[in-house]
């Protein structure tokens, strides 16, 4: 009964940090939007031409790639903070950009994170139609180029589905960014990393605020990406 | 315009053999063999879709080649964007989509048709453009009787207009009839038999082209 009270009275605390607009509580959303949508938004830059390119050529060594880039798919986040800590901290050979602990760094570890998501997605859609539409370009005289701009084209719809999957990746993340951001209050701190430390510190309210705006967050961008998807489809 | 003799295998195992040939500039040529003969790879290879064995296209170089697949795509755009794609032409587009009846599809997505209406816009799109040699892989193999006159109609429209090489893969012998000025036969990936239309189809001299007129009832 009181563990349902205490859930309650955090919730209730939630809600009335959401509705005041807590200062600490926007400047988390502020860093979380920035970081998570730059991230996916650059992610998505990358990988959909290389994952076009990757899905559509045919090169000696194609496979390779592909593989290499499955593994990259299933990497540990804290794999990728370790690397980018041991990169840009004191000792490591990118010291001197003094990017350990910023913002920057937590973009670019997530780009490294989610870019070989992007790519293997798209290598897979592009893959299953390259053939038949290289083949029609190709007796159309098309160049390499505006077949390029075609399979694109024609991929538009799974491209609106990859940037949801960066997106939601890049948002729900916690491993990477703690690693390299360091959880920094007013500086790096992200929804998931708040979450963590006010759980353990026992402030549950500002816990769950963050974690029904995290879910709130997501199902937004869900029916903003679902209702351009129908659009485009 | 001469085809230099090549070959196609897939994991070793050849699959075309075809021998260097002489290709006469307005002719069309009707290619006819049971599934499976090479004929679709004939085209593949000559359209420069599949690498042939010896690595380099078999056509004289800056030879241009149209080429029709034979499951014909549509862009994920409009019909006559599509069309547009084979050729810039606006007003020859306009006349081309009325000759195969698809004015009514122009403003249509291509990826929403049917089968017949696909082929049908994939073959105005293929012939928007005068090539040096043009391969259709079973053009009208989608269509209804109808539509497939009226696309032959526009084939040969076409072979008067530009005069290039025409080759037409087909499995209706009809067709090969009377759209080939001369046919080429396939059996088991070999160039088996070729001539003039009426001397395959009617006096041929190998007998696996006998039997196959035979079996399709030529």
């Amino acid at each position: 009964m009181k563990g349902n009270k205490d859930m309650q009275t955090a919730i209730q605390k939630a809600i009335a940090l959401i509705v005041s607009g807590d200062r600490e509580l926007c400047n988390i959303l502020l860093v979380t939007a920035k970081m998570s949508l730059s991230s996916s938004f650059f992610a998505l830059c990358i990988g959909v031409p290389v994952g076009i390119w990757l899905g559509s050529g045919r090169f000696p060594g194609r496979g390779v790639l592909v593989v290499l880039n499955r593994t990259l798919m299933g990497m540990p986040p804290v794999v990728c903070g370790l690397l980018f800590y041991m990169l840009f901290s004191g000792v490591g050979p990118f010291r001197k950009l003094h990017l350990l602990f910023t913002v920057t760094i937590m973009i670019l570890a997530q780009l490294c994170l989610i870019t070989p998501l992007v790519i293997g997605n798209m290598e897979t859609y592009v893959s299953g139609i390259a053939g038949s539409v290289r083949e029609t370009a190709m007796g159309l005289g098309l160049g390499p180029v505006k077949t390029f701009f075609l399979l694109a084209n024609e991929s538009l719809y799974q491209i609106f589905s990859v940037y949801l999957l960066a997106f939601a990746r890049a948002i729900a993340e916690v491993g990477a960014v703690s690693m390299v951001g360091g959880a920094i209050a007013w500086k790096t701190n992200v929804m998931t990393t708040a979450i963590m430390q006010y759980t353990n510190r026992g402030n549950f309210s500002l816990g769950i605020a963050l974690g029904m705006i995290l879910m709130t967050v997501s199902l937004c961008v869900n029916i903003v990406i679902t209702l351009l998807q129908r659009r485009f489809r | 315009m001469e085809v230099r003799a090549f070959s196609k295998s897939y994991d070793q195992n050849p699959v075309l053999r075809f021998p260097a040939f002489s290709f006469e500039k307005g002719a069309v040529y009707a290619v006819i063999g049971a599934n499976g003969s090479g004929k679709s790879t004939f085209a593949r290879v000559l359209a420069g879709a599949l690498f042939c064995d010896q690595k380099s296209s078999p056509l004289p170089a800056g030879c241009k080649v149209g080429y029709m697949p034979q499951k014909s795509y549509g862009f994920r755009m409009s019909v006559e964007k599509n069309i547009l794609l084979g050729g810039k032409d606006r007003q020859r587009a306009r006349q081309m989509m009325e000759g195969l009846a698809i004015t009514h599809l122009a403003e249509r997505r291509a990826d929403r048709l049917s089968g017949g209406e696909t082929a049908r816009m994939a073959l105005v799109r293929t012939l928007m453009k005068p090539y040096d040699l043009v391969l259709l892989d079973e053009p009208t193999a989608a269509m209804d009787i109808a539509s497939a006159a009226l696309a032959e109609n526009c084939i040969l429209d076409y072979r008067r207009e530009t005069g290039g090489v025409m080759v037409i893969v087909t499995h209706s012998l009809k067709q090969a009839r009377r759209l080939g000025d001369q046919v080429l036969f396939f059996h088991q990936g070999n160039l088996l038999e070729w001539g003039p239309s009426a001397q395959v189809l009617e006096q041929p001299e190998q007998e696996e082209t006998r039997r196959f007129l035979e079996f399709y009832g030529a």
